[in-house]
């Protein structure tokens, strides 16, 4: 066992029993199934042995929101610690079907983008057709499923002409599932910002991180995701690029996830995670090197934004808010909410739907409250949670900061 | 002053005399059991939880170590539900010494122990926190078992039978009678009342106090109180008995059992089994062997600490006392010492428990003209109620071996989650729910430890900071009407924080400091019980502060 | 870049930040997590075992001159409290009491604990009221295993307290089990659920005639301060909170305040991040590193508060080998020599156990000093439980010091 093996196992002594992350959790707010962070966390974890059946099951309404980690004041990383029981009641009981499809993003991504994209949005706005796929599937009939783009990011992105004049600085960009199959205008409002900084961005060939899987336990699919990407990225990490992303957890995948979740701690697999960053971190640490370009045009708005969950997992604070203040006339509204409901693909599921949706309540209030009809978030799948719930449109805080450099995406 | 009359009055509520107690009324012998704290309040609440394979003795003492495999099989038979099948590891470390490993494998078949070697990458694909430095392991059958459970399932069965047993009475004097003992005078720590037991014969199982009721019947028996100390660590690192390969020495050993890994032990002459105190050397001494078997030990948490006295019978002039046979001695002082009607049964270990009873049991038997066969080797043992419900089903696991009889580490887990108890639960760290304490309470608890022992209630990493306030407020709401006051509900409260913090100062540092500093804010600042020290006494049938069951002074 | 970032969300650490906020300055409150604030009371206790708390603190203050209380002096303490008492006033949440006389309130156990300022959510339970002869109920709920009527209303009238018990009928909710202090108290801010609880002390309250009914620390999470004054007008009798085990509901509403205020005032808070270690220039702290995925983040200000809160807090950790260490910067710290000091034989011991005074020493202006007296960092400050020579919970005055050194280290 490796140093942060064993911190992981060692980090369930830290607990002292005290509730605080039980009394934060969302989920045991709203639904008395959930038992709560101390209890499936490290608490439950002194009961559980690999080589024995699994004890419990509770744990898997966890959303891995990660609200626990953030209060807990002893550092227990309860997330994970319940991410791997899920692992194990996954690997014991096998997965459903419907988690096998939606922790597949790419796969499904690939199959209902491009030029059917139309029909295939049109099946699942359909209400029977919702219907059957949760009967079948166990997906729930309202949850929100993105919208697939009758284009891929990469398409586009090969396509195009690159901004590669001169001896140009190089960064990596890891565009994720849903910029290329759902939301490719996230990818390219980064592609104009990076290059409008004077970057030379290159696009690596890449997998999805592989979070939907580890969110669903099904951990061996995962792996060689995650190993499949490290290979692509190394040889950036190694010569200095950094690799940003806009999906707030794809960097989390790449940095943290994976390699803890399970248990891959090579040097290569180190190299990829510390040179992965989301954009906004990215863009705030060139700003404290005096390196970011302030040419903003002011945007006279305020504007509500949610730091998604993911966000809260890197531990770096809020850099939307450090970088978005910098334009003029900008006023960004954070949500205090503590999360969407959605958690990736938990709010998706027919038994946890309601859970989620509850979850997310007092978010979908304070959005509404904003009387804006735009809202800012960082991670994919809670701006269609917001937007979906609300009918207010939630865009990527990059095309924000794209708009105030004026540049067309 | 109330007197009893009974064929053998058994002195000392341990591992053998509740054994000795259950086969004699199992072959309808009547008799009275007398323990002058709590059932296992001697050497039997204090010992490590290893149910031996008799590896450690192959080769110290082949004997024991024969007695140990023979009785492992039946222990596993008789109560599955104390007894988690864990297996064993005898693990040669760089610090030991490489011949010792084939003498060891040796030994073990001389002796009747099964064994087989496994490859070191085996064992780090089954323990992962093991020193991958380790060079050769040996498996055997070592287990881990719940020596109060165990103790209350015989006890449990013994009553079933006829005997009778009271706990919280104090042998204060035998009555002799010429060269003969005749019965003895007990003192009931609850009431102070004296009662006189007339009998055939006193069996003296009295453990590591032998001698002590030996002298009251003029008679001389050397137990040399042999304190090892031991430290329970906040969760299983290992799920596999981990034994260094080599003769048995201090620090050499880690025992899982239920949720934590406890590692142990040493083995320090102490003037008298009643006093004795854990020295910081000796906790130091056992990180640094823990270190040695898994690397980073220190960084794990330390629960608690606690120390037990072995009951090692002295014969002749041995050189260590660790070198003095583990097995044990039937004692028969008329053949002895002139002095008829006593007997003692002195030595063993927790291993051999039924097979001292039943050597006993025979002698005694014989004597009282009964011929009736020991069937304590194949009766299943009782569950007593506070345990979990004898057959209460794992629903939320669809693997079979959830349901096997035996102890595993998720069982009180699976069943938590089963029935839905979560919100339920009063020592949340051991997931004990409110139905098992007031089981155990209406069982007859005599203070706060007693259901400690009962239903691990506060053994977690929080010490007791919820689980002894919502324990002693369902005690008081339970008895309240049985005469337990207020005042006696407060002294509980003190009486089990004082206690806890006796086991818990040794070991105080990093999490386990601040959780007690917690608990320090819990019960002083916000509950503030330090203020009812005016409305607190001893009472109530609780038995607190009685100088015949204390034990331990702190050292920190 | 911020003008102060201040180590630590407990109360010394957000009355520094609010101070600082206050200033115009751009501050950052960093933290591992919730802390003590969390899991205490809720009132502010100034100084037990005296009748008059502030001349008990000065009293403390000659006696010992490098008591926190001493280094933040009087007016720091007075204008401290005074603050805290207006945040809860603007908030709907105010906080009674006085400096010159503690109150005197009932614990889940019926002990009476003083206390200098309690929230109005507790007040008719001092025990000067309590002692009129008026019949008090304490009532609770059999689900809630954080609260037992029977005991604490015999301990209150072993005490001259005509107190007696009830277990309530827990309101229909769609809830099946699980019920903890903080459930209930998101329960008691749905009007249905507050009406049934209503009606049914008020037929205690006809049938028992009872002047003050005590109720576990559950009223609203929120909106407490309504919905007392609700219950107390549909029972017809005054009602007050006692507060129950970690985590506690008054602890959370007290800390929420001070967050809201923070925010308000423009400064921000940064949980889950672990401080970790410092970059210092001479004796300037310049930055600090935390905890953060694949890599730590660093931090910049120009000053700096430590508010970790000494060993309840995680600032303060000891080895097993007998060492104990600063966390945040590895600042040296004044201990007791020796392991075998740190304890005394008994766990309810009278002036506590020495370790718990493990701090950092520091001067006038609470900046750290070392072994020898010299100045560690000019820019740095210590608050609250960091401090050493002071054991907050035995003293009895977790929350008092704390506010004290919090505002002292916000206004310099
Ligand atoms: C540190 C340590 C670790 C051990 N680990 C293991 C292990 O892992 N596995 C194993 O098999 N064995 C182990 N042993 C050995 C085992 O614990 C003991 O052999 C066994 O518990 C002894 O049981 P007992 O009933 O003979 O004695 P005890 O359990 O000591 O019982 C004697 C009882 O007599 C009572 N008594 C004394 N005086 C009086 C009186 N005047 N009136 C009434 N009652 C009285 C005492 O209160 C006590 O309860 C260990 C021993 C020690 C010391
Ligand atoms: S917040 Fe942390 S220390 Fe407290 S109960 Fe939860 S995991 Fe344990
Ligand atoms: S990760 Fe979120 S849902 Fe899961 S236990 Fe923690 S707070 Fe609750
Ligand atoms: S979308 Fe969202 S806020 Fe929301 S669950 Fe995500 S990560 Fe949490």
């Amino acid at each position: 066992m490796d140093h942060i093996e064993l911190s992981l196992t060692q980090s369930l002594d830290h607990c002292i029993k005290c509730n605080i992350c039980t009394s934060a959790c969302p989920v045991a707010a709203v639904t008395d199934v959930f038992p709560g962070p101390k209890y499936v966390g490290p608490q439950a974890q002194r009961f559980r042995h690999a080589a024995q059946p699994v004890p419990d099951a509770s744990v898997d309404y966890c959303s891995g929101c990660r609200v626990c980690n953030q209060v807990c004041p002893t550092g227990v990383r309860i997330a994970e610690l319940n991410a791997r029981a899920r692992a194990q009641i996954v690997a014991e009981r096998g997965m459903p079907l419907r988690n096998r499809i939606i922790a597949r993003s790419g796969l499904v991504g690939r199959l209902s983008s491009g030029p059917h994209a139309p029909l295939v949005n049109f099946t699942l706005n359909f209400a029977p057709a919702r219907w059957i796929i949760e009967r079948v599937m166990g997906i729930h009939r309202h949850a929100p499923l993105p919208k697939a783009s009758t284009y891929t990011f990469r398409r586009w992105f090969k396509r195009r002409k690159p901004a590669t004049n001169g001896r140009r600085p190089q960064v990596v960009y890891f565009h994720g599932c849903s910029t290329n199959y759902y939301e490719p205008h996230v990818g390219k409002a980064a592609i104009a910002v990076l290059e409008h900084l004077g970057f030379e961005v290159i696009v690596p060939p890449q997998r999805c991180c592989g979070l939907p899987l580890l969110s669903n336990g099904d951990f061996p699919a995962a792996q060689s995701h995650h190993e499949y990407n490290v290979a692509q990225l190394l040889p950036y990490a190694r010569a200095g690029i950094p690799i940003v992303g806009t999906s707030t957890s794809c960097t989390l995948t790449l940095k943290e996830e994976a390699p803890e979740l399970l248990g891959l701690h090579g040097d290569d697999i180190r190299a990829v995670a510390a040179g992965t960053y989301d954009i906004f971190e990215f863009l705030r640490d060139l700003h404290q090197q005096g390196r970011l370009r302030t040419d903003f045009r002011p945007i006279e708005r305020e504007l509500p934004y949610h730091p998604p969950c993911q966000l809260r997992a890197h531990r770096i604070g809020r850099p939307v808010l450090d970088v978005l203040g910098l334009i003029p006339g900008l006023r960004l509204r954070e949500s205090r909410a503590e999360c969407c409901g959605i958690a990736g693909t938990y709010g998706l599921k027919r038994e946890k739907y309601q859970i989620a949706m509850d979850v997310g309540k007092p978010l979908f209030d304070f959005v509404r409250a904003s009387g804006q009809d735009l809202a800012l978030c960082d991670s994919e799948t809670c701006r269609w949670q917001i937007s979906g719930a609300t009918g207010v449109a939630t865009r990527h805080p990059i095309e924000i900061l794209a708009e105030a450099y004026g540049l067309s995406v | 002053m109330q007197t009893l009359s009974t064929d053998v009055l058994v002195i000392g509520g341990g591992a053998t005399g509740t054994g000795c107690a259950l086969d004699l009324a199992m072959r309808g012998i009547r008799c009275i059991l007398v323990e002058k704290g709590d059932l296992t309040h001697g050497t039997t609440g204090r010992y490590h939880g290893l149910l031996h394979s008799g590896g450690r003795y192959v080769t110290k003492d082949p004997q024991s170590a024969t007695e140990c495999a023979h009785e492992n099989a039946i222990l596993r038979r008789i109560m599955p539900h104390c007894i988690e099948q864990t297996s064993g590891f005898f693990v040669i470390t760089p610090w030991d010494d490489e011949s010792y490993g084939d003498v060891f494998v040796a030994n073990c078949h001389r002796t009747g122990v099964p064994v087989q070697e496994i490859s070191v990458a085996e064992m780090l694909r089954r323990e992962p926190a093991l020193n991958p430095r380790i060079s050769r392991v040996f498996e055997v059958h070592d287990g881990s078992a719940d020596s109060f459970l165990a103790t209350h399932s015989v006890a449990l069965a013994a009553r079933e039978y006829g005997a009778e047993i009271r706990t919280y009475h104090n042998v204060v004097d035998l009555v002799r009678v010429g060269d003969r003992v005749v019965g003895a005078i007990v003192e009931d720590l609850r009431s102070g009342e004296r009662i006189r037991i007339d009998c055939t014969y006193v069996l003296n199982a009295a453990g590591a106090w032998a001698g002590k009721i030996a002298a009251l019947a003029g008679v001389t028996v050397t137990v040399v109180p042999g304190k090892g100390t031991m430290v329970a660590m906040n969760h299983r690192m290992v799920n596999t008995v981990v034994n260094r390969c080599k003769l048995p020495s201090d620090g050499d050993i880690i025992v899982p059992i239920h949720t934590v890994a406890v590692i142990g032990t040493t083995d320090v002459h102490v003037p008298d089994p009643d006093v004795f105190g854990i020295e910081p050397e000796e906790i130091q001494f056992m990180l640094d062997e823990g270190e040695k078997l898994i690397p980073g030990f220190r960084q794990y948490r330390a629960l608690r600490a606690w120390a037990g006295v072995r009951p090692l019978y002295k014969d002749k002039d041995v050189a260590s006392d660790r070198d003095i046979p583990r097995t044990f001695k039937l004692l028969d002082h008329e053949e002895r010492d002139g002095v008829s009607g006593i007997l003692s049964i002195v030595g063993g270990k927790w291993t051999t428990y039924r097979l001292m009873a039943e050597q006993t049991v025979n002698e005694l038997a014989r004597r009282l003209g009964n011929t009736q066969p020991c069937r304590t080797a194949s009766e299943v043992l009782p569950v007593p109620r506070f345990e979990h419900r004898a057959h209460a089903m794992v629903t939320v696991s669809t693997d079979p071996a959830a349901q096997t009889p035996h102890y595993w580490l998720g069982k009180p887990l699976a069943l938590v989650e089963s029935e839905h108890a979560a919100g339920d639960l009063i020592c949340e760290c051991e997931l004990v729910t409110r139905d098992r304490i007031v089981a155990a309470i209406d069982a007859g608890a005599h203070n706060l430890d007693d259901i400690r022992r009962d239903v691990r209630m506060g053994m977690g990493p929080c010490q007791g900071g919820w689980c002894i306030y919502r324990t002693a407020n369902l005690l008081y709401e339970r008895r309240c009407a049985d005469g337990l006051s207020h005042t006696h509900a407060n002294e509980a409260i003190l009486h089990f924080l004082q206690e806890r913090w006796k086991g818990l100062t040794p070991v105080l540092w990093g999490d386990q400091l601040r959780q007690a500093r917690l608990d320090e804010l819990i019960y002083a600042g916000v509950l503030g019980i330090h203020r009812l020290r005016a409305l607190a006494e001893p009472g109530g049938g609780l038995v607190t502060q009685h100088p015949a069951i204390a034990t331990e002074y702190v050292q920190a | 870049m911020y003008d102060t970032i201040v180590i630590g969300a407990g109360l010394s650490g957000m009355l520094a930040a609010i101070g600082r906020a206050e200033r115009g300055e751009k501050v950052l409150v960093l933290a591992k997590g919730h802390g003590a604030t969390h899991w205490s009371t809720g009132c502010i206790d100034l100084l037990a075992d005296v009748d008059d708390p502030l001349a008990g603190i000065a009293q403390l203050a000659i006696q010992h001159p490098h008591h926190p209380y001493a280094l933040a002096g009087p007016a720091m303490i007075e204008q401290g409290i005074a603050r805290v008492r207006a945040i809860g006033e603007a908030a709907g949440y105010p906080f009674a009491g006085s400096f010159n006389r503690n109150l005197l309130l009932p614990t889940a156990l019926g002990a009476l604990r003083p206390t200098a300022f309690a929230p109005a959510t507790m007040i008719a339970g001092d025990a000067r009221q309590l002692r009129d002869g008026r019949p008090t109920l304490i009532a609770g709920f059999a689900e809630l295993r954080d609260f037992f009527p029977p005991l604490i209303a015999a301990n209150l009238r072993a005490q001259g307290i005509a107190a007696e018990a009830a277990q309530l009928t827990l309101p229909p909710t769609q809830r099946q089990h699980d019920f903890s202090p903080v459930t209930l108290a998101r329960l008691c801010e749905q009007p249905a659920f507050r009406a049934n609880l209503g009606e049914q002390l008020a037929a205690y309250v006809r049938k028992g005639g009872y002047a003050r009914i005590g109720l576990p620390a559950i009223l609203g999470l929120k909106h407490a301060t309504e919905v007392v004054r609700d219950l107390q007008n549909r029972a017809g009798a005054l009602i007050f909170e006692i507060p129950t085990l970690p985590v506690s509901v008054a602890g959370m509403r007290l800390y929420q305040i001070l967050e809201d205020e923070l925010l308000r005032l423009g400064g921000r808070i940064q949980l889950g991040g672990f401080v970790q270690r410092a970059e210092r220039i001479s004796d300037t702290l310049v930055a600090v590193f935390s905890e953060a995925a694949a890599r730590e983040q660093r931090h910049t200000a120009r000053r700096w508060v430590l508010a970790t809160g000494g060993i309840l807090g995680g600032g303060v950790r000891a080895t097993p080998d007998g060492h104990l260490h600063e966390t945040a910067l590895d600042l040296p710290l004044q201990t007791p020599d020796g392991r075998a000091g740190w304890f005394a034989p008994r766990f309810l011991n009278a002036h506590g156990h020495p370790v718990f005074q493990t701090g950092v020493r520091v001067d006038q202006r609470l900046r750290p000093l070392d072994a020898a007296g010299q100045l560690v960092y000019e820019n740095v400050q210590i608050v609250g439980g960091a401090l050493a020579g002071y054991d907050p919970i035995r003293e009895g005055n977790l929350e008092g010091a704390a506010i004290a050194t919090g505002w002292a280290a916000g206004q310099a």
